[in-house]
């Protein structure tokens, strides 16, 4: 009995490997932070960098398992769970991205008296959510992977306690978080409701030429489509829905906000993609014009928002709700080039991203070790730490898509895919509202570069982890135009793989 | 044996002139700032490296071909079809030259009144150049974009941190948003392109037809980002302001190279790839052009700053291009080229007059000069020579342009002929009114109390300016005779004649 269990179930565990070991290696943090920190007998360590750098330890293994899982492609646990090429690369971006954001986020822990080692292993856990997001084939494991990643983020945004404006933006979080759920969970019962299946395979079949025979198009349908696209919108911060993004961006902890600014959107959009593309590839008339008007709003909210700001990192909460813009334009294009471009997009923003917020999380004054809160604090950068300034002048200008930066490629094959569907409201619009976004990104530059400041900072020196990180990052920003083609030619496959 | 080493030299050649001022940009990234000595002789042997490679593109340029030469191919994209081409033709040829001639210059203006970010300096002005080598030869319309946009980081450094006053902040924005706002137009009208021919190589683009509405959308959407770089007249604003708060260096390099960008690119791509809209739209630009000639003449003398006043002669010269390139004939096209470059060499050593008179005086304001004749006759004696190149006086280079140009625009409309040739009446006027101010008549001692005259270093600034503009305005066929067969290329392929 156990050894014919186990043969029925032998692919299925050698395929979910990595979310078995992050799994259990989270436990066994978790169980050696407790026994640790609490023991008398080593006068209660504070375990937070220590678990910290197991945590990468265990983050670079999982992705080495991800990469050399002998399964490539199989559908697992009943249908529940896939494994594909799609799935590995954004496993191994999200693992990357959760890496890098714990790299840049020790010295925040030591400096803020952080004492809190679950907050890792939190982080660990909500990174295993991703992996199964990414790879989920159902609707019932969607929607859990979402919420098991969604709980993991209410805590840690609300994790800094003595800070009001920590728990604040945790509730607020919490409060549209769970109403989002709803809304995605009220669109899968529909759904299920309507059809009898939740498994995507068996939507795809169902709806395959669904749009060729209108008197079968139901409304209930159409309207659990929309549930659905409002809640993946929702989570993804697109514009009619992002009011809580920049409150949560701001009232939490800054190696949080890192954290969040980075890794779900690539997870959230990858489970996102499949499901549209391959369950709902016929009905692409609704949910496309949908995508579009969030697309469009995004844009322009993103452009328009970011220029009355005054503080660092509610400019990024209305940048990256920007950057989703662009990155919807993609999605909607419902082409290989879209997904192609939406892919290259999602790589370079997270590059960009960690280097942003690993300046960011550097800036902080020596002595007080006060955070750089307001643009302004940034004044006088260029002289007291030059080098820096540059770095963050580079990053800034690629975000705003100046050739010739990696920002401006990514950007550029958005276009590409957008005129390529014809979507030339969207390419228009991209183009005007890049500009325009670049009034506040050159705004950061002017702040660090011209203007001279009331009172001269000096910052403390950063650490290694982030210098490393800040340096990679620029010379990708940097040079990836000059030879762009592997990472052209490894997310032409995947886009093949998802689409074909 | 010995012509397999020249092909390889050959075509090794441009790649090379391309890549060493970034080589020596990457070089003077690790000496330290405070080896101010070292980081100039660096930057400065560089750039002459640079311009002494670049003089072999000339030696070994073959005129009597009119397709591109020095190829060098590079898969840059592959799947798409985009690929990074460097060539150069008779067109591009003299822009490379003019820019690899005019960085160390840059470097020399510099050498003494740069006291703040060396380095940064050097490297700034390094790096742009190898940019705008870029621009000039690439032969992909997706990498030109690239490129013709890239140069803006530089220049916005450049102008934001060693420009004079506090009003460099709102001149450095201007120049950057206004140039931005024209150029992403020509971004979606590149992917459409892209989409009709499949490729954006320019040779096949050239060979390929558009239809007659799509030429005409794609033409404005082209003209949105170069009329702004020209500048043309209704978006010329960003000029004078950028100009004016430059440093002097910087305004050699934005009236030297930057605004040949623009011109460049019209002569590049919109003419020979949408002929039927260019003849559509001729009248436009023949209307526009004669407008800035006139306007932009009649704005300079109003102007009480030395660096408006050049800047606003510049608009105006550009005007005089612009009204040439789109003559399309090949007279008209020549003349143009020629403009180009003596307005590159003429008002290049115009500002840095502007700056040798605002290193000693911290001013530009005209009202307190006066009388320099008595004090700094040599300065009077090269300010005088490129006046006098300014008004295109027979003998100097801007002659043979104009006149050119003039001629060119005579064979196909002689009332906008009528109307261009004011602009050489006014600028007789303000060119001779500023020099009247500044060098003659009384001194002011009451405002200017040091006086110094050219230094050697200053002096050996301007000799190459004044060779040049001597040398093209007395022979200018050596010029005249590389450009001849690109551009009658493109006058027959355009069917223009």
């Amino acid at each position: 009995m156990t050894s014919q269990f186990l043969q029925l179930f032998e692919n299925d565990l050698l395929a979910l490997l990595p979310e078995v070991f992050l799994i259990t290696s989270a436990i066994i943090l978790l169980m050696y932070g407790v026994i640790w920190s609490t023991s008398q007998a080593h006068g209660y360590p504070i375990l937070i960098t220590n678990v910290g750098w197991l945590s990468l330890f265990v983050l670079s293994v999982a992705g080495l398992l991800v990469l050399h899982n002998p399964i490539t492609t199989m559908v697992v646990l009943y249908n529940s769970l896939v494994v594909d090429q799609f799935s590995t690369l954004l496993k191994v971006v999200v693992l990357l991205s959760a890496f890098c954001s714990i790299c840049i986020s020790f010295e925040y822990f030591a400096d803020e008296r952080i004492n809190a080692f679950e907050y890792i292993v939190l982080l660990l856990l909500s990174t295993c959510s991703m992996l199964l997001m990414v790879s989920s084939y159902d609707l019932i494991s969607m929607y859990l992977a979402i919420e098991f990643q969604s709980l993991c983020f209410y805590v840690i945004a609300a994790s800094k306690r003595t800070s009001e404006f920590s728990t604040e933006a945790g509730l607020k979080y919490f409060v549209l978080g769970a109403f989002s759920s709803g809304i995605l969970l009220f669109g899968c019962s529909l759904l299920y409701g309507f059809t009898g299946v939740t498994n995507f395979e068996d939507l795809a079949k169902i709806f395959t030429g669904y749009a060729e025979l209108p008197m079968l198009t139901s409304s209930g349908i159409l309207i659990a489509l929309i549930f659905l696209a409002v809640g993946f919108l929702f989570k993804i911060t697109a514009a009619p829905f992002h009011m809580w993004a920049p409150d949560v961006y701001e009232g939490a902890p800054t190696c949080v906000t890192a954290f969040f600014a980075i890794t779900p959107k690539v997870a959230v959009l990858g489970m996102f993609l499949r499901l549209f593309f391959s369950s709902f590839y016929d009905l692409m008339g609704p949910w496309q014009k949908i995508i579009v008007l969030c697309s469009l709003a995004s844009m322009i909210v993103g452009a328009l928002g970011a220029i009355s700001q005054t503080k660092i990192k509610r400019l990024l909460a209305y940048s990256s709700i920007g950057h989703v813009g662009y990155l919807l334009i993609g999605f909607a294009c419902g082409s290989v080039e879209g997904v192609q471009a939406l892919l290259l997009y999602l790589i370079i923003y997270v590059i960009m991203t960690v280097n942003m917020f690993s300046a960011v999380l550097s800036l902080r004054t020596q002595g007080e070790g006060l955070r750089v809160k307001y643009l302004s604090d940034l004044s006088g950068l260029s002289r007291s730490n030059p080098i820096l300034a540059f770095t963050l002048t580079m990053t800034l200008f690629s975000m705003a898509g100046i050739p010739p930066l990696a920002g401006f490629c990514s950007k550029f094959y958005v276009f590409f895919a957008a005129l390529g569907s014809s979507m030339y409201v969207l390419a228009v619009v991209g183009v005007l509202t890049s500009v325009l976004s670049c009034f506040y990104y050159i705004r950061l530059v002017k702040v660090m570069y011209f203007e001279t400041p009331h009172v001269w900072v000096s910052y403390a020196p950063m650490d290694k982890e982030k210098a490393v990180l800040l340096g990679l990052t620029l010379f990708f920003t940097m040079f990836f135009f000059v030879y762009p083609s592997p990472l052209f030619l490894l997310t032409h496959e995947i886009a093949l793989s998802i689409c074909l | 044996m010995h012509e397999k080493v020249m092909i390889m030299t050959q075509s090794s050649l441009l790649p090379f002139v391309l890549l060493s001022p970034l080589v020596g940009s990457v070089v003077l990234l690790f000496v330290p700032s405070w080896r101010v000595r070292t980081i100039k002789s660096i930057a400065l042997c560089t750039s002459v490296i640079t311009f002494l490679a670049s003089l072999f593109l000339w030696v070994f340029f073959n005129s009597s071909l009119s397709k591109f030469q020095f190829m060098y191919t590079f898969d840059w994209l592959p799947l798409s079809n985009i690929q990074c081409t460097l060539g150069i033709d008779g067109i591009s040829l003299f822009f490379v030259l003019l820019t690899t001639f005019l960085t160390p210059i840059c470097i020399l203006t510099g050498w003494m009144s740069v006291t703040k970010y060396v380095r940064e300096y050097t490297i700034a002005f390094l790096v742009m150049e190898s940019l705008t080598i870029a621009v000039f030869c690439m032969l992909d319309l997706l990498l030109f974009y690239v490129f013709f946009e890239s140069v803006l980081i530089p220049m916005f450094v450049i102008i934001g941190v060693w420009g004079s006053r506090e009003r460099k902040i709102r001149a450095a924005y201007q120049f950057f948003i206004y140039t931005l706002f024209g150029s992403v137009l020509m971004l979606l009208a590149i992917l459409l392109i892209y989409f009709q021919a499949g490729t954006t190589d320019l040779h096949i683009l050239l060979a390929t037809e558009f239809s007659e509405r799509r030429q005409i959308l794609l033409w404005l959407a082209f003209f949105a980002s170069f009329a702004v770089k020209v500048p043309m007249v209704p978006v010329h604003i960003w000029l004078p302001e950028a100009h004016v708060e430059a440093p002097t260096a910087g305004s050699v390099v934005l009236a030297g190279i930057m605004l040949k960008l623009g011109t460049y690119g019209f002569l590049r791509f919109s003419i020979p790839m949408f002929p039927e809209a260019t003849l559509y739209f001729t009248p436009l630009i023949y209307t526009m052009s004669v407008i800035g000639v006139m306007y932009a003449s009649l704005t300079t003398v109003r102007q009480i700053d030395m660096k408006k006043i050049i800047a606003y002669s510049s608009v105006a010269h550009m005007a005089f291009v612009t009204l040439g390139l789109f003559s399309l004939n090949v007279q008209g096209i020549e003349g143009a080229l020629l403009l180009m470059l003596s307005h590159g060499l003429v008002s290049g050593a115009l500002f840095l007059c502007v700056g040798v008179l605002y290193d000693r005086h911290k001013t530009r304001l005209v009202k307190y000069y006066g009388g320099c004749v008595h004090t700094m006759p040599v300065f009077a004696v090269l300010f005088l020579f490129f006046t006098m190149g300014n008004i295109s006086l027979p003998g100097t280079s801007s002659f043979i342009g104009e006149f050119l140009v003039l001629l060119g625009v005579f064979q196909s409309n002689t009332f906008i002929t009528v109307l261009a040739a004011t602009g050489m009446v006014l600028g007789g006027a303000y060119s001779l009114w500023l020099y009247n101010r500044v060098v003659f008549g009384t001194f002011k001692p009451s405002y200017l109390s040091t006086f110094s005259d050219v230094n050697r270093r200053e002096f050996f600034v301007f000799l190459p300016f004044v060779v040049g503009v001597l040398w093209m305005g007395l022979y200018p066929e050596v010029f005249l005779d590389p450009m001849h067969a690109s551009v009658s290329t493109i006058v027959q392929h355009g069917k223009f004649s």
